[in-house]
């Protein structure tokens, strides 16, 4: 059983913190932590959005904005795909909306690299725990 | 394993998203340089509140987690109140 827990150990974390980054919640979903995963997945899917309606996609902007898209890409691939759309500089966006919309797209990242990292501790604790039973 | 049944719900959720956002948020919302603007970082305030109960509680239910999310959302605005009138007064009395 111990072999065994050793031997899954980092593809399991792995696929809990690859899960967590693809789909918000998802690496808490896998965790049996349907709630966790279910607020989570809400949160950041909302504070995302709200922050490409007020500065629209233009505010994902891998080219004149890199800081900021670091910060974005944490919330999801989706953002890579916007930041391809939007690269040619096709949505211009400048102001508060582009402020408040870069603000509120950062933090939905920074908000799901949190739960990333909080998914695979959890996955961590679970794996030692099973290993110790 | 748990990858198989969760691969389709991927692909859906990054279909559906990205079409939905390309399709509706290709222009910005007319957002002035007014006081009410700071009235934006109310729902960002109940985000992190939310971010940060729904890791730190070590068991979720309804009312435990709205109480705790509302004294933490409280916490934080009241504060950044009572700091934006300190500068207030601090900039009232270099000023005048």
């Amino acid at each position: 059983m111990v072999r065994l827990v050793k031997e899954n150990y980092i593809p399991f974390l792995a696929i809990v913190g690859v899960l967590a980054w693809a789909i918000p919640g998802g690496g808490h979903f896998v965790l049996k932590e349907r709630k966790r995963a279910i607020i989570i997945f809400a949160t950041v899917f909302v504070t995302l959005c709200i922050g490409l309606y007020v500065g629209s996609i233009g505010v994902i902007d891998p080219v004149g904005a890199q800081p900021w898209y670091y910060g974005q890409v944490a919330a999801s691939p989706v953002v890579i795909l916007l930041g391809y759309i939007t690269a040619g500089g096709e949505y211009p966006v400048h102001g508060k909306p582009s402020e408040i919309g870069q603000i509120y797209t950062c933090v939905a990242g920074l908000l799901n690299l949190l739960f990333v990292v909080n998914a695979v501790y959890l996955a961590h604790i679970r794996y030692s725990e099973a290993g110790e039973g | 394993m748990f990858t198989g049944e969760l691969m389709p719900l991927l692909g859906y959720f990054l279909y559906s998203f990205s079409s939905m956002v390309t399709g509706t948020f290709t222009a910005p919302d007319q957002v002035g340089v007014t006081p009410s603007s700071i009235l934006w970082l109310v729902p960002l305030v109940g985000s992190i509140a939310v971010a940060y109960k729904v890791t730190k509680l070590p068991t979720i239910t309804a009312g435990n987690f709205i109480k705790e999310t509302l004294v933490l959302f409280g916490s934080i605005v009241v504060f950044i109140a009572i700091t934006a009138l300190v500068l207030f007064a601090l900039t009232w009395l270099i000023v005048e």
